[in-house]
């Protein structure tokens, strides 16, 4: 209602489309490559981030696999160093930046809107902008794979010097490091872009009723994350901005033979790098903390302390980034504080693991598929963080830095914590996309395959590092007491595979022939389970009213209050003008395309043609602009399906 | 009766758990090795260690505590198959303040417990304590793309300057030595795992570390910054000796270059020496193969005391010739011999390489097999590296191809290993 009330449709019909030039038609196609290319609806652009995401989940999982080939045996031979440097940076990367970033963003895309009320977000357009930007820098990032010059290879942090034209560059021309500079840009646009979209929905978009302390938990996380991204995201691209001037314009921000600073680089990236961390770890958390309520049938133990811990945890995370940097010689006084301060970030995150197991007592759990992964993450999550403490220390991190025990560290939070998350996510919120439910014997089976595959390929790793196994490295002696360790941990990555590609197999084949579920099959607690499945493009007939924390759990249980309200707000809504949808448009996917060619002159260091991108990037939107807010409306007959205009005012 | 039942089937899954956990330690293979953290050979890595016990512990109790209850309350709610999923919810609780803030308030104070010994830890490693700065040793590493080079600042020799060495630091046990940490290119890191953690090496920054050994040995190194192609291959050592033998190697380490009688340029006008005269046959090695034998890696200290002896059978003709080859295929230009040709600084000093257990980095174990696949096909070895790659091919500026400038035939490399190892 709230967003109805702010909109200019208060009272009035849409207007008649008025005639307008060809280029500012707004496209009306519903099914077909058309649409999904203009599509403004937040579910179709979940869908979308979700697809891609998974597809590049598969390509960084395949270069794990390679990578463990390579380390299965000492002196091994199947990869070349400079392969396997080139397939660590581009596993890290592709894994962080196009894997599980945007797969956290395919659930805030999809569910984050449904569970306010929402019939869309608040900039539609620019929605669809920012997945196509993503797309563009996750092919800047990978074209290197197909190009002489080969794929970035400084890792995905890119520490500086090595990425200045005098190391980068040494034995070949090498466009690999501009790829990576260029790549990362560009997905930063996207994150930003993507998560003020989020802020502003969360904010304004909030169906009546929804106060800030009856959000879900998913949601609280979805806006604690789109900020980290919008705080932290600057000062990697300011980093980054200053590398390329270094590469293309001959400035000396980190080029060590005009006094520039190495040192810098390392803040820079790390004060965007940690906060990077929470960016992957909130969203898992949050949906897990919609997981565990609904399977244990009570609701989430100490809801504000979960919301005030993740928001403290997210504070903290900007306070905390020198601990990457304890090995770099800052002195004491910056070591100890940077130790301390990491310590604290542990007891906000420790308490969402006591909250989470506290509300799985005196509950009744059911086992089912989503349950599964969720427990998994709480152990998995408990055992990274706890090693997390570990590092914490100083003087004990000293070894550990840029060993297999760090390796083993964040493997633990971000497989075991993000990747178990958001696997629990897609069974969980499966039937409610697409109708239909993974089988759960098949749902369980990949669930343990996951669960054995990635503990035989990571506990190890521990014992390597602690033994004294640098990372990073392509090979290694047969005499250090490293090989029975490695090879384990070969094994368990083959393991792990086949358990992801059971999972995905699954999923493919309930997407076509899984059993067909009703409504709420889980008897879930929040807003998305009350409209039917899959839910249709307007999401909610009837703006709901909240009453409650868990809306949907309340609204279970007072049905003939809340039906008299709907009633009542469908009349309203009706005399209002009816539903207000946004229109389709092509201009997010023309300016983000004009985005990848300025991206790729400059990565050829083609300036002329760079600019030539830059004026393309700037005529579409410039036009985008002109295009107008469009927006039609839509009315319902009593089943709640859409009734077809026949005056010709909707649809343009 | 449930209870018990579920009591007892979680108490066989911690047991079976918990010796899965238990078999890596109890095959102790995992835990010890030459770059291990955990055989502390000084009183740094032993601090660090200590600290890192601390953490082991408060992390081990807490699991405990928190994994037991939350197993629990998993097998406890468990809704079992049979029991119908129908049955009225639970209660609907929100929690209970008391115990989450009964909860923060002991994590802090675990946290504390970690804190107290961390904070003590970072002052005592971070430099020489106050106490012992008198009796501190001074040395400076310089990490190169992809080799340690060695300075030792007290060391001046009469008309060359500071005593330099090549990825082996010899140092004196039972002194605290204090290395300044230095690079001449990208970020490289310093790491003898069993004396000290790690610090790195960067550019414009005058980084140092403290290390020291209690009893003379033998100690793996190896860089722990990502720093380029073959940063998996920068390796080095540090020995340690007794405060006599160190002395006595520092006063050998003064003198020119070892000569073997006969052997300087010009000496022995003999034809190009023929085959027989090498005490091996050369075997070609696959890239990257292992450079260690078994002995080496058993007792490296004896074989670094056994390094330090002339070879038996050395053959002056082929060494003359080798150290002609020096020469004329460019070596002299990157190294230095003291005493010898060659002033280059680029590439490591080998006054004494012959006295050295590794070559290329601390990769190979320094033998005549190992040094003549090093001479002979270098980037097979240690791909990238700067001797390959502007010593043997050269970048034609215009084309931008590497074209080849000479090589090392299997001859001229016997040669040259001989005159390499002559130098003692």
């Amino acid at each position: 209602m709230q967003a109805i009330t702010k909109s200019d449709f208060i009272g009035k019909d849409a207007p008649v489309a008025e005639k307008r030039p060809l280029i500012f038609t707004r496209p009306t196609a519903k099914t077909g490559l058309v649409s999904w290319l203009t599509t403004v609806d937040h579910k179709r652009i979940g869908l979308l981030y979700g697809v891609s995401s998974l597809i590049f989940f598969l390509v960084g999982g395949f270069e794990a696999l390679l990578i463990r080939v390579q380390l299965a045996v000492p002196n091994n031979t199947f990869l070349s160093a400079q392969a396997y440097n080139e397939l660590f940076t581009m596993h890290a990367t592709t894994m962080i930046f196009l894997a599980v970033m945007p797969l956290s963003a395919a659930f805030f895309n999809y569910i984050m809107p449904l569970q306010i009320g929402a019939r869309d977000v608040a900039f539609p357009r620019l929605n669809g902008f920012a997945f196509w930007v993503f797309v563009v820098g996750a092919i800047i990032l990978n074209v290197g794979w197909f190009v002489k010059s080969g794929a970035p290879d400084v890792g995905w942090f890119g520490y500086a010097p090595l990425t200045s034209t005098a190391y980068s560059n040494q034995f070949a021309t090498d466009m690999s490091t501009d790829l990576w500079v260029m790549g990362l840009q560009v997905l930063g646009v996207s994150s930003i872009v993507g998560s003020l979209n989020f802020i502003v929905t969360i904010i304004n978009l909030r169906a009546p009723g929804m106060t800030m302390m009856r959000l879900p938990v998913f949601t609280w996380m979805t806006l604690i994350t789109a900020f980290l991204i919008v705080l932290s995201f600057p000062a990697i691209t300011i980093a980054l901005v200053a590398l390329m001037m270094d590469r293309s314009f001959g400035t000396s921000f980190f080029e060590v033979s005009n006094g520039g600073l190495p040192i810098l680089w390392q803040h820079l990236f790390w004060i965007f790098g940690h906060p990077e961390v929470y960016i992957l770890i909130l969203p898992a958390m949050g949906i897990i903390s919609e997981i565990l309520p609904t399977f244990s049938r009570k609701p989430l133990f100490g809801y504000p302390i979960i919301v005030f811990s993740g928001a403290v945890i997210g504070l903290l995370g900007f306070g905390v980034w020198s601990h990457h940097m304890f090995t770099t010689g800052m002195g004491t006084m910056a070591t100890a504080a940077f130790s301390v301060a990491t310590m604290a970030i542990a007891v906000p995150t420790g308490v969402k693991i006591f909250n989470w197991i506290g509300t799985l007592w005196n509950g009744q759990l059911q086992m089912r598929t989503p349950m599964m992964f969720a427990l998994g993450f709480v152990w998995m999550f408990m055992m990274g963080g706890l090693s997390g403490i570990m590092h914490s220390a100083a003087p004990a991190d000293a070894q550990q830095q840029d060993s297999y025990f760090v390796v083993a560290h964040f493997h633990y939070v971000l497989i075991g914590g993000s990747i178990f998350g958001l696997l629990a996510g897609i069974h969980y919120w499966f039937p409610l996309i697409f109708g239909r439910k993974v089988s759960e014997a098949w749902g369980k089976a990949s669930f343990w395959v996951i669960f054995v595959g990635f503990n035989v390929t990571f506990f190890p790793m521990h014992f390597l590092g602690l033994n004294g196994m640098p990372r990073r490295t392509f090979t290694y002696d047969g005499n250090m007491g490293w090989n029975s360790a490695n090879f384990i941990a070969s094994v368990g990555a083959m393991i792990l595979g086949i358990g992801m590609a059971v999972y995905f197999v699954v999923m493919l084949y309930t997407y076509f022939k899984g059993e067909k579920v009703g409504r709420d099959p889980w008897g879930a607690r929040t807003l998305e389970w009350s409209i039917p499945n899959p839910p249709p493009e307007h999401n909610f007939s009837v703006i709901p009213t909240v009453h409650a924390r868990d809306a949907f759990w309340y609204e279970k249980h007072h049905r003939e209050e809340i039906d008299r309200e709907k009633a009542q707000h469908a009349a309203d809504e009706e005399a209002h003008g009816g539903i207000h949808m946004p229109s389709q448009s092509w201009f997010p996917i023309l300016a983000a395309t004009s985005i990848l060619i300025g991206g790729l002159f400059i990565t050829n260091h083609h300036f002329l043609g760079a600019i030539g991108g830059g004026v393309l990037l700037f005529i579409t939107v410039y036009l985008w602009a002109w295009e107008g807010p469009g927006g039609y409306h839509l009315h319902l007959d009593k089943h709640g399906n859409p009734i077809e205009p026949k005056d010709g005012h909707a649809g343009h | 009766m449930t209870l018990s039942f579920t009591l007892r089937s979680a108490l066989r899954r911690a047991s079976s758990l918990m010796f899965v956990g238990l078999l890596p330690l109890l095959n102790g293979g995992w835990i010890y090795g030459p770059q291990s953290t955990f055989e502390t050979h000084g009183p740094v890595a032993k601090t660090q260690l200590d600290v890192f016990y601390v953490t082991l512990w408060v992390t081990m109790i807490i699991f405990v505590l928190v994994a037991s209850v939350l197993a629990y309350a998993t097998l406890r709610f468990r809704v079992r198959t049979g029991e119908s999923a129908n049955q009225p919810p639970p209660e609907q609780s929100h929690g209970n303040p008391l115990i989450e803030l009964g909860l923060i308030v002991l994590s802090i104070a675990a946290l504390v417990v970690i804190a107290v010994p961390t904070l003590r830890a970072i002052w005592y490693t971070y430099d020489v304590p106050e106490a012992e700065r008198a009796n501190a040793y001074e040395v400076t590493a310089t990490g190169h793309q992809w080799w340690f080079k060695f300075e030792y600042p007290k060391e001046q020799i009469e008309g060359s300057g500071t005593l330099v060495t090549g990825n082996e630091l010899v140092i004196p046990a039972g002194r605290p030595v204090r290395v300044n940490l230095r690079t001449v290119d990208v970020i490289h890191s310093f790491w003898v795992p069993k004396l000290a953690g790690k610090v790195d090496m960067m550019p414009n920054r005058g980084n140092h570390l403290w290390l020291k050994a209690d009893e003379p040995g033998y100690f793996w190194g190896q860089c722990a910054e990502f720093c380029g192609e073959s940063h998996a291959v920068m390796r080095f050592r540090v020995i340690a000796l007794s405060e006599s033998d160190f002395a006595a190697w520092v006063a050998q380490q003064k003198n020119p270059a070892r000569t073997v009688p006969g052997t300087q340029i010009g000496a022995t006008p003999t034809a190009s020496p023929r085959v027989e005269f090498a005490s091996y046959t050369y075997e070609r090695q696959r890239p990257n193969a292992p450079g260690w034998s078994e002995g080496f890696s058993r007792s490296p200290f004896a074989a670094w005391q056994q390094k330090q002896q002339a070879d038996a059978g050395e053959s002056p003709e082929l060494i003359a010739h080798g150290r002609k080859l020096f020469i004329e295929k460019k070596c002299a230009g990157c190294h230095s011999v003291r005493g010898h040709e060659g002033a280059g600084i680029s590439g490591p000093d080998l006054t004494r390489v012959g006295a050295r257990t590794t070559i290329a980095g601390g990769l190979l174990e320094n033998t005549e097999q190992n040094l003549h696949r090093w001479l002979t096909e270098p980037n097979n070895v240690k791909p990238g590296n700067k001797m390959w790659f502007g010593g043997y091919v050269v970048r034609n500026n215009e084309t931008g191809v590497w074209e080849q400038q000479f090589s090392i035939n299997d001859d001229e490399a016997r040669a040259l290993v001989a005159y390499l190892h002559s130098l003692k």
